[in-house]
C-alpha cells in the first residue's frame, strides 16, 4: 500500500532537490548550534572535575548507573526505530512509517519516566542542593553540589530536549496520518529524524561524561 | 529620467504614482502585508526601522553618559543611575543594534538579491527571527528602562549572580531570547549562500558582501549557544542558587568569563564583518576598478571568522589568568590581526589607478579606513599584555571599541544605506547634505573618541560616574564632540526620510555599479528578478577603460 | 617598571604608525591623482598579486611579533615577585580597599610604601571582583574572591599617586579610590609607628561603637535608617535645613553630643544624645575610629 513520495517545492526553490537539499543543511546547522549550546556546560563539566576531583568523583558514585544505562540502551533503540521511520516513509509505507514514530515516541516517553523516578530518588536521597527548602545530605564539601547541580542542569536540559523531540514527533504522526502527505511533505520526516538522533547523540556525550567518566 | 517628472520634482511635490508600480514596496499595502511578510526585502525594512529606534534609544544614553562626565564630581547622575545608564547603553548598542545592524537589514535586503535568488533560504523563519527580536528586545528594553541594570553588558559574575540590586534576572532573559533571533539568521544565510545560488554564481563570483556575510553567520551560528548556555548559567544560579560561579560553594567566577567572552569576542566579529563586507562593494564602486586580491579578502573574511574563537583570552590578562595562557592569547591576538590588515591593504591597492568618485558613501568608506585601522591597531597595543596592564578598563579601551563598533561599523553602516538606498527604496537622497554629514561624523567621532585615548593612557578607569578632577579637560571635550556626533546621526535620519517622498527617482543603477542587484529595478520585483540571472561574469568586472563622465 | 612600559608604549605607536601611515598617504594621493574625469595613465592595472599579498601579510606580522615577545616579557617578570618583597595584603570589598602591612597595622583605601624596596600585594576580595589599580605604576591585578592575586613593583619615587578600583563592581565602584604615599624608609617607619599608635585608639573606639550601641543603627539596621559612617570625614554632608556642613572633627564630635542640633538631610532626628553619657576619653576614640572609616575626597597633588 505504498504511497507517492515527494514534496511540494516552495515559491523560491528551482526544484524538489533543492528545497530537500536545503531544509536538510538547515537542520545540520541547527544541530551545530546546539552542540555548541550542550559543549558549554560540558566544558563547565570539566572544569569542575579538574578543580575538585574528589568531590565529582563522590557525586559520581551517587548517580543511578544503572537507570542512566538502560536510558542509553532506550535512545539507541529509539533512534533505530527512527530509521526504520525514514526508510519508510522514502518508500512510501505510510502505515509502518507511522507505526514506528509512535515507537520511537513511545521509548522517548520511557526514557523521560526513568529519568523522572531517578530524579526522584535524587531528591529522596537528598541530593537537590538547588532546593532551598531540602537540606543537602550528599557529601559535605561545597564543590561536590556544584558537579550535582550541574547535572540537574545538564539532563534537565537534554530533557527539555527530548520532550520537544517527542512532541514533534507526535505532531508530525497526526499529519502524516493524513492522506497526500507522503507526497508533498515526505523530507519533514528526515528533518525530524535528524533532530531525534542529535537528541539521542547528545545523550551518548551526558552519559560518558556525567556517569561513567567519574567513577 | 523624463522632463515632466523634474518639472514636478522643482514644484517639491511627491512624484506622482502614474501607474501602480508592483515593486516590493506596492504590491500590497496594508499593515498586515508588512508584519506578515515573508519577502526578506521587506522584513529587512523592518529590521531597519526597529533597530533605527534601538539606536535612538541607545545614543540617548549615550548623550546620558557624556552629559554626566562634563563634571568631575558624580553631581549629574547618581552613581546607581550612571551604572544603570551605561549598561543600557552597552547592551542596546551591541545587542540590539550592532549585531543585528548590518547583517539583518542590508544583509536581509541584499543577500538573495545578490547571488541572484529569490528569497532566503528559510522565510518564515525570517520573519520569526524578526518577531522574536522585536518582542524580546522591548522587553528587555523595558525592564532596563523601569527596573534597571547596573552590571556593565558584560554581567561579571559574582557580581550579576548575587551582589547587584537590580533586575538582572528578566534582562538576561530577554537577552537569551534574543540569541535565538541571531542564531535563527545566521544558519538561514549560511544555508542560502549554500544552498540557493543564481546558475553559474560561483564561490569566486560572490560579492564579497556575501562571503562577509557568511563568516558572520558562521560566527552566530557557533558562538551564539555558548552565550545562551554561559547566561542560563547565570540565571539559574541567580535565580536557584545553582553555585556554579559562586566561589564561596565551590564555584569558579571566572569560568563565567571564559564562557562570555568565548562568545563576545568571536561576536565583535560578528559586529566588524559585515562593515568590511560593504567596505569592499563601496571602494570598488566608486573606484570603478576590479577589486585587488578577491581571494585573499575572501579568505581574511573566514580566518578572521575562524581564529577569532581563539583569542577571547585577551579580556581577562590581569584576572590571575596563567601566564602561559595569557600569551598564547596575546600571541593569537597578533595573529587574528593579520587578515585585518590584509583587507585594508587591499582597498588601498583598489584605488590605485581607480577613476574614484567622491560621493557620500565614499567619503564613509575613506573614513571607515581611517577610523578601523586606528582602532584596529590600538587593538594590538591591547593584546600586547604587558601594556594591557596600564590600560585594560580604562578609557583607552572604551576609545578602542568605539573606534571599530561606531567608527567602522557604524560609518559602514551609514556608508551602505547611503550606497543601496536608492535601491531600496527607488529614491535618491540629497548629495550635498549627505556629504556634509559625512564630513561631520568623522569630525565629531574623533573629537569624542580620540581624547579617550589620552584619558585611558593617563589611567582614567571606566564605568566611573565621579573621577579625578584631573581628567575633567579631556571629558568635556569629548562630551563636546558627542554633540557634533549627534548632529550627524540626525541629519541623516532627516534627509533620507524627506527622499522617501520628494527623493529624485533613482533609476536601477544610479552608480554604475557591478553586481546581480543593480540589474533588477529599483525597487526590486517581489520576486527580485524577472527571470532568474544566468552569471557568467566575475565580481566587479568593471571595465579596463575610464568611464567618461 | 613604568618607564620601560612607557617606552614600549612609545615605540609600538611609532611603530604603527609607519605601518599605517603609507596607508593613509598612499590613498590620499590615489584620491587626488585618480579623481574621476582626471586624464591620467590608467594603464597595467593589477587585480591580483601574490607576491605583493604575502609581504604584506608576513611584514607586519613579523615586525609586530617583535612587541609580542617584548611585551610578554614584561608580563612574565609582573607575574614573579622577587623572593625578598614585602608583603602588603589587600582585601577589596564593596567599596573600600583595605591594606594590611606586615606589622599588622592596616589603613582603608590608602596604602604607604616605602620607596626603593620590592613590595608585593597579594590581593583577595570579599564580595565581588575588583581590581587594584595603579595608573603612575603601569599595573593592575583583579581581585577574585575565592583565589588570591598578586602583583608586585618597585617605586622609585617618593610621591602620592592615585590608586583605582578599575573592575566595575557595584553601585559605588567609582569611589573605590585611594591614594598611594611612596615614602623613605624612614618616613616609612614613622608611618608606621604612628598608625600604630592611632590604631590602638581606633580599635578601642571600635569597641565603643559597638558598647554605645552606635552599631546598632549605623551598621545595617533594618529597623533604624542612620547615614553611613564611612567616608564621613571631610566629605560635604546636606542638611535637612538645606544647608550643608563640611564634617571635621568638631562636627563628629557635635553629631555624637548633641545629635538634633544639624540632622542629615533624608534622615529623622531619632539619634538619642550621648551628651553626659560618653566620657571625653571615650569621645575622642570615638571620633578617631569614625574618621578610620574611609577618608575620601582627598586633594590629589
Ligand atoms: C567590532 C568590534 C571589535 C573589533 C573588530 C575588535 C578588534 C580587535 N580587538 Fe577589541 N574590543 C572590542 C571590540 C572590537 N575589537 C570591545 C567591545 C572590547 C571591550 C569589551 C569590554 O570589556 O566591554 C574590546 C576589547 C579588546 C581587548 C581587551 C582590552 C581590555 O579589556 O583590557 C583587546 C586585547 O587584546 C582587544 C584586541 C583587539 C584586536 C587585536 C583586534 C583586531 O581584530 C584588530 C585588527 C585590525 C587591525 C590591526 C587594523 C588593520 C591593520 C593594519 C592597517 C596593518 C597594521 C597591522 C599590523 C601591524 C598587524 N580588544
Ligand atoms: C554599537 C555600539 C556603540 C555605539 C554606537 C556607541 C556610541 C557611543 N558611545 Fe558607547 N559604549 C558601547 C557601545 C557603543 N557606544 C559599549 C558596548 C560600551 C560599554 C558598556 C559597559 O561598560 O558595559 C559603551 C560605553 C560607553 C562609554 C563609557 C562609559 C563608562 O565606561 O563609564 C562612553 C563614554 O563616553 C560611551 C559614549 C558613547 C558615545 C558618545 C557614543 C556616540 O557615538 C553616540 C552619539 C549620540 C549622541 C551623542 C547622543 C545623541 C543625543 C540625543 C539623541 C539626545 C541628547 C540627550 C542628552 C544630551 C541628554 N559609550
Ligand atoms: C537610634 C539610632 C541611633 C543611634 C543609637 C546612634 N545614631 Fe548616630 N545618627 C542616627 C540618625 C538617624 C542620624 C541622622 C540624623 C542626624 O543627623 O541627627 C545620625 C547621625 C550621626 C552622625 C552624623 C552623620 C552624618 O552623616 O553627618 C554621627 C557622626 C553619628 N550619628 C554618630 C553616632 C555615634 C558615635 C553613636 C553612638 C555613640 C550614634 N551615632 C548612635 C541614629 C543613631
Ligand atoms: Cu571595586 Cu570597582
Ligand atoms: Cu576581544
Amino acid at each position: 500500500m505504498s504511497t507517492a513520495v515527494g514534496i511540494k517545492v516552495e515559491e523560491h526553490f528551482h526544484n524538489a532537490e533543492q528545497q530537500r537539499e536545503t531544509a536538510k543543511l538547515g537542520m545540520w546547522v541547527f544541530l551545530l548550534t546546539e552542540l555548541l549550546l550542550f559543549s558549554g556546560l560540558f566544558v563547565s563539566a570539566l572544569v569542575i572535575r579538574v578543580l575538585h576531583p574528589d568531590s565529582v568523583t563522590a557525586v559520581a558514585l551517587h548517580l543511578k548507573f544503572w537507570i542512566g544505562a538502560t536510558n542509553t540502551a532506550i535512545l539507541i533503540v529509539s533512534s533505530f526505530c527512527m530509521s526504520g521511520a525514514i526508510e519508510s516513509s522514502r518508500l512510501g509505507l505510510r502505515r509502518p512509517m507511522i507505526f514506528c514514530m509512535l515507537a520511537t515516541a513511545g521509548l522517548g516517553v520511557l526514557f523521560l519516566m526513568l529519568k523522572g523516578y531517578e530524579y526522584d530518588r535524587d531528591y529522596v536521597e537528598h541530593m537537590t542542593p538547588f532546593l532551598s527548602f531540602r537540606r543537602y545530605e550528599l557529601v559535605g564539601d561545597p564543590a561536590s553540589r556544584l558537579f550535582t547541580d550541574l547535572y540537574f542542569v545538564i539532563t534537565g536540559l537534554h530533557a527539555i530536549h527530548l520532550t520537544i523531540g517527542i512532541g514533534i514527533m507526535l505532531v508530525m504522526s497526526w499529519l502524516a496520518s493524513r492522506p497526500h502527505f507522503l507526497e508533498r511533505h515526505q523530507n519533514r520526516i528526515e528533518i525530524t529524524g535528524l533532530y531525534w538522533h542529535f537528541i539521542d547523540l547528545i545523550w551518548m556525550i551526558v552519559f560518558p561524561t556525567l556517569y561513567l567518566l567519574n567513577r | 529620467m523624463n522632463p515632466s517628472d523634474a518639472a514636478l520634482r522643482d514644484l517639491r511635490v511627491p512624484a506622482p504614482v502614474l501607474a501602480v508600480p508592483d515593486d516590493y514596496l506596492h504590491v500590497e499595502q496594508t499593515l498586515g502585508s508588512w508584519i506578515l511578510t515573508t519577502d526578506h526585502k521587506r522584513i529587512g525594512i523592518l529590521y531597519l526601522v526597529s533597530i533605527t529606534g534601538f539606536f535612538v534609544l541607545g545614543a540617548i544614553a549615550a548623550g546620558l553618559i557624556r552629559l554626566a562626565l562634563i563634571v568631575p564630581d558624580g553631581s549629574i547622575l547618581s552613581n546607581d543611575v550612571y551604572n544603570r545608564v551605561f549598561t543600557l547603553h552597552g547592551v542596546i548598542m551591541v545587542w540590539f543594534f550592532l549585531v543585528p545592524s548590518i547583517p539583518n537589514t542590508l544583509g536581509n535586503f541584499l543577500l538573495p538579491l545578490m547571488i541572484g535568488a529569490k528569497d532566503v533560504a528559510f522565510p518564515r523563519l525570517n520573519l520569526l527571527s524578526w518577531y522574536i527580536f522585536v518582542i524580546a528586545s522591548l522587553f528587555t528594553v523595558f525592564v532596563m528602562i523601569w527596573g534597571g541594570v547596573d552590571t556593565g553588558w558584560t554581567f561579571y559574575t559574582p557580581l550579576s549572580t548575587q551582589y547587584s540590586n537590580s533586575y538582572v534576572l528578566t534582562a538576561v532573559f530577554g537577552i537569551i531570547v534574543v540569541g535565538f533571533s541571531s542564531i535563527l539568521t545566521g544558519m538561514n544565510f549560511m544555508v542560502t549562500v549554500h544552498k540557493l545560488r543564481a546558475p553559474g554564481m560561483t564561490w569566486f563570483r560572490l560579492p564579497l558582501f556575501v562571503w562577509s556575510l557568511y563568516a558572520t553567520s558562521l560566527i552566530l551560528v557557533l558562538a551564539t549557544p555558548v552565550l545562551t548556555i554561559a547566561l542560563i548559567l547565570l540565571f539559574a544560579d541567580r535565580a536557584f542558587g545553582l553555585a556554579i560561579f559562586d566561589p564561596a560553594n565551590g564555584g569558579d567566577p571566572v569560568l563565567f568569563q571564559h564562557l562570555f567572552w568565548f562568545y563576545s569576542h568571536p561576536v565583535v566579529y560578528v559586529m566588524v564583518l559585515p562593515g568590511m563586507g560593504v567596505m569592499s562593494e563601496l571602494v570598488t564602486a566608486f573606484s570603478y576598478k576590479k577589486i585587488f586580491g578577491y581571494k585573499f579578502i575572501a579568505f581574511s573574511s573566514v580566518g578572521i571568522a575562524v581564529i577569532g574563537f581563539f583569542v577571547w583570552g585577551h579580556h581577562m590578562f590581569y584576572n590571575g589568568m596563567s601566564p602561559f595562557a595569557g600569551l598564547t592569547f596575546s600571541l593569537m591576538s597578533f595573529i587574528v590581526a593579520v587578515p585585518s590588515a590584509i583587507k585594508v591593504y587591499n582597498w588601498a591597492a583598489t584605488i590605485h589607478k581607480g577613476s574614484i568618485r567622491l560621493d557620500t558613501p565614499m567619503l564613509y568608506a575613506l573614513g571607515w579606513i581611517g577610523l578601523f585601522v586606528i582602532g584596529g591597531v590600538t587593538g594590538l597595543m591591547l593584546a600586547s599584555t604587558a601594556i594591557d596592564g596600564q590600560v585594560h578598563d580604562t578609557y583607552f579601551v572604551v576609545a578602542h571599541f568605539h573606534y571599530i563598533m561606531v567608527g567602522a561599523t557604524v560609518v559602514a553602516f551609514m556608508g551602505g544605506i547611503h550606497f543601496w538606498w536608492p535601491k531600496i527604496t527607488g529614491r535618491k537622497y540629497s548629495e550635498p547634505w549627505g556629504r556634509v554629514s559625512a564630513l561631520l561624523m568623522f569630525i565629531g567621532f574623533n573629537m569624542t573618541f580620540a581624547p579617550q585615548y589620552v584619558l585611558g593612557y593617563m589611567g582614567m578607569p571606566r564605568r566611573y560616574a565621579v573621577y579625578p578632577p584631573a581628567y575633567q579637560v579631556l571629558n568635556v571635550l569629548s562630551s563636546a564632540g558627542a554633540t557634533v556626533l549627534a548632529l550627524a546621526y540626525i541629519f541623516p535620519m532627516i534627509y533620507l526620510i524627506w527622499s522617501l517622498w520628494y527623493g529624485e527617482e533613482a533609476g536601477d543603477n544610479p552608480w554604475g555599479a557591478k553586481g546581480l542587484e543593480w540589474l533588477t529595478t529599483s525597487p526590486p520585483p517581489k520576486h527580485n528578478f524577472e527571470h532568474t540571472p544566468m552569471v557568467d561574469f566575475d565580481p566587479y568586472d568593471y571595465p579596463n577603460v575610464t568611464p567618461e563622465k | 617598571m613604568a618607564g620601560e612600559i612607557d617606552t614600549i608604549f612609545a615605540l609600538w605607536c611609532v611603530v604603527l604608525f609607519l605601518l599605517v601611515a603609507p596607508v593613509f598617504v598612499f590613498m590620499t594621493w590615489c584620491v587626488i591623482k585618480y579623481r574621476a574625469g582626471r586624464d591620467v595613465d590608467r594603464t597595467h592595472r593589477e587585480a591580483r598579486n601574490t607576491a605583493v599579498e604575502l609581504s604584506w601579510t608576513i611584514i607586519p606580522l613579523l615586525i609586530s611579533l617583535v612587541f609580542f615577545f617584548w611585551a610578554g616579557g614584561i608580563y612574565l617578570d609582573q607575574q614573579s615577585a622577587p623572593p625578598d618583597a614585602m608583603v602588603i595584603t589587600a582585601i577589596g570589598r564593596q567599596w573600600m580597599w583595605k591594606f594590611q602591612h606586615p606589622g599588622g597595622q592596616w589603613e582603608i583605601n590608602d596604602l604607604h610604601v616605602p620607596v626603593g624596596q620590592s613590595i608585593r600585594i597579594n590581593i583577595q576580595s570579599q564580595d565581588v571582583i575588583h581590581s587594584l589599580y595603579i595608573p603612575a605604576l603601569r599595573i593592575q591585578q583583579e581581585a577574585v574572591p575565592g583565589r588570591t592575586t598578586m602583583l608586585w613593583f618597585k617605586a622609585d619615587r617618593v610621591g602620592a599617586y592615585r590608586l583605582f578600583c578599575s573592575e566595575l563592581c557595584g553601585v559605588d565602584h567609582a569611589l573605590m579610590a585611594g591614594t598611594l604615599y611612596v615614602m623613605s624608609p624612614a618616613d616609612y617607619q614613622n608611618w608606621l609607628r604612628q598608625s600604630g599608635a592611632s590604631q590602638t585608639l581606633v580599635a578601642g573606639g571600635k569597641r565603643l561603637f559597638d558598647s554605645y550601641g552606635c552599631s546598632g543603627c549605623h551598621v545595617n539596621s533594618d529597623t533604624v535608617r542612620a547615614p553611613p559612617l564611612a567616608g564621613l570625614l571631610g566629605s560635604t554632608v546636606p542638611l535637612r535645613d538645606g544647608g550643608t556642613v563640611v564634617a571635621d572633627d568638631a562636627y563628629i564630635r557635635d553629631s555624637i553630643l548633641q545629635p538634633g542640633k544639624r540632622v542629615v538631610a533624608g534622615y529623622k532626628p531619632v539619634m538619642p544624645s550621648f551628651e553626659g553619657a560618653v566620657s571625653q576619653a571615650d569621645l575622642g576614640e570615638l571620633v578617631a575610629y569614625i574618621k578610620s572609616l574611609g577618608q575620601e575626597n582627598e586633594r590629589m597633588p
